[in-house]
């Protein structure tokens, strides 16, 4: 019997994940208890997954995996892939934010409240964002602060902030910071014209000078007896609500939001690769499909109406973004836009490199979508076209793929800033390399275009 | 104290503890707000927001 640890789950004496036989179980301490009978008696952890605010478990009846310690074995519904916050466009991190307080609400109604605010507790589950963490409630002290107060902003409010004031590219400060952006680092990072917004004014800039003002101050007695009433901690979250609700970005101006209206393929041409696409899609019935290059998510679509569970990931904030607004207004539960730079994908991170995992460690899928994606890889990146290859057989056993000729004016205009060291990039080049790694089984010429589409199996 | 294992730093409470009253009194405001909003909208249906479940 195969059974570990999971790596991101040691910070918490409530419990932790655990992987057994492929099945994902979380063990809940002695410790933990009283909190976890609550949780499930006073009706909270009903309302929530009623809501799809929270993954759902069973209890199960397995061995422990830390027997001293034991409570309880839950099963939590899987998530069929986890994302990280900086693979969430703005309007994700936005939702997940918003999420995470109304839950925090929910919670105070319910005499419960959370223990942390962590962005990685939440998920899109069903298509909607949901906190992951079981064990993240405790029993509500009457008089007592949100203990999670500081996490919520460092996680949501902050890189929220830098991303709608400052730049949106400011999201991937969550990889070199795990326990989110530092507020004294978003202070001085923000515009000074954000000290006239209220909610950002007292939340970050305040926030940040008090905790230099009270580093290394025992609360106990700096709070001279000072309580926060319950209706005290609601204010606080609504104004938070408030100043979330009131952050906004629109992706304009970005390279890829009008790609769909520039492309340089006729309307029969895109009709049949769309109808090549979904025929070899719906032969293989992947369960798993990754969309490498996916920009808002047309072919994605069509993995998704094949009955895959779809990572739609692109390297264009504006694009994932249009991909999730998307997502959401057709309530889409089997598509995931995520951002993704093929040519940096997220690495393995935190505590012993094992609390976050690499992009290519979640997988592999199914079947992986790399459509007019290629001579990206090839040329602008300068990948020799094998490497190429290695690199989507990592991901998956099946691969779609599309080959774009250098006489192709996308490519052409790749080319015009750069020097032609890419001989072998024809398609028989691409071909023969690719045979390294890869069957061909099918190959099919785009009609009215120079470009191919492949379906290859891994050898 | 058991519950402060994830400490929230001595500032982030303490900030919380002095906003408190404003936090009140801001609650208490948005709530009577919202119900004289909800007086003269009563005939239009209320907008669903699915980003809070209240």
């Amino acid at each position: 019997m195969n059974s570990s640890r999971i790596g991101a789950s040691f910070r918490d004496p409530g419990g932790f994940l655990f992987s057994r036989d492929g099945t994902l179980y979380r063990q809940v301490n002695q410790a933990y208890a009283a909190n976890y009978t609550r949780l499930m008696e006073s009706g909270l952890y009903a309302k929530l997954v009623e809501t799809g605010r929270l993954v759902p478990h069973a209890e199960v009846d397995v061995r422990h995996e830390e027997a001293a310690t034991a409570f309880l074995v839950l099963r939590p519904e899987r998530v069929p892939f986890i994302s990280y916050p900086y693979e969430w466009s703005f309007g994700q991190w936005k939702d997940a934010a918003l999420a995470t307080l109304s839950v925090q609400k929910r919670a105070l109604k319910f005499g419960m409240s959370l223990k942390d605010a962590s962005a990685y507790n939440i998920q899109f589950f069903h298509g909607k964002a949901a906190l992951i963490d079981t064990l993240s409630f405790e029993t509500y002290q009457e008089g007592e602060p949100w203990v999670a107060y500081r996490q919520f902003c460092q996680h949501f409010l902050a890189p929220l902030a830098l991303m709608a004031y400052r730049d949106v590219r400011l999201s991937q400060l969550l990889r070199v910071h795990i326990d989110g952006v530092p507020l004294d680092l978003a202070s001085a990072l923000l515009p000074w014209r954000t000290r006239w917004n209220a909610g950002l004014y007292i939340h970050i800039h305040l926030h940040a000078r008090a905790q230099k003002r009270y580093a290394g101050v025992a609360v106990t007695e700096a709070r001279t007896g000072r309580r926060m009433s319950r209706e005290a901690q609601l204010g606080v979250i609504e104004n938070l609500q408030a100043t979330v609700r009131k952050l906004e970005w629109k992706p304009a101006g970005t390279e890829w939001a009008a790609y769909y209206a520039e492309t340089n393929y006729t309307d029969a041409a895109f009709e049949h690769k769309t109808q090549v696409v979904g025929a070899w899609l719906g032969k293989i019935a992947p369960r798993l499909v990754w969309d490498l290059g996916a920009n808002n998510g047309i072919f994605s679509r069509l993995a998704a109406a094949a009955g895959a569970f779809v990572v739609s990931a692109d390297v264009d904030p504006a694009a994932v973004e249009q991909n999730y607004q998307k997502s959401k207004s057709a309530k889409e539960q089997t598509l995931l836009p995520v951002l993704l730079d093929l040519t940096n994908p997220g690495p393995s991170l935190g505590w012993h490199n094992r609390e976050r995992d690499s992009f290519l460690g979640r997988g592999p899928a199914d079947a992986v979508l790399a459509l007019a994606l290629v001579h990206h890889l090839a040329i602008s990146n300068n990948v020799p076209l094998q490497q190429v290859a290695e690199f989507f057989a990592g991901c998956g056993e099946w691969l779609v793929v599309e080959f774009v000729p250098k006489a192709d004016s996308q490519v052409q205009k790749l080319l015009r800033s750069r020097e032609d060291i890419f001989p072998d990039y024809t398609r028989e080049g691409f071909e023969a390399a690719f045979r390294q790694v890869y069957e061909i089984e099918q190959a099919a010429q785009v009609q009215e275009s120079e470009r191919w589409l492949y379906l290859m199996r891994k050898k | 104290m058991f519950w402060l294992y994830l400490d929230p730093g001595s500032g982030s409470f303490l900030l919380q503890l002095l906003i408190a009253g404003l936090a009140a009194i801001s609650l208490a405001i948005g709530t009577q707000w919202a119900r004289i909003k909800r007086f003269f909208n009563r005939k239009k249906a209320r907008p669903t927001d699915d980003e809070d479940d209240e």
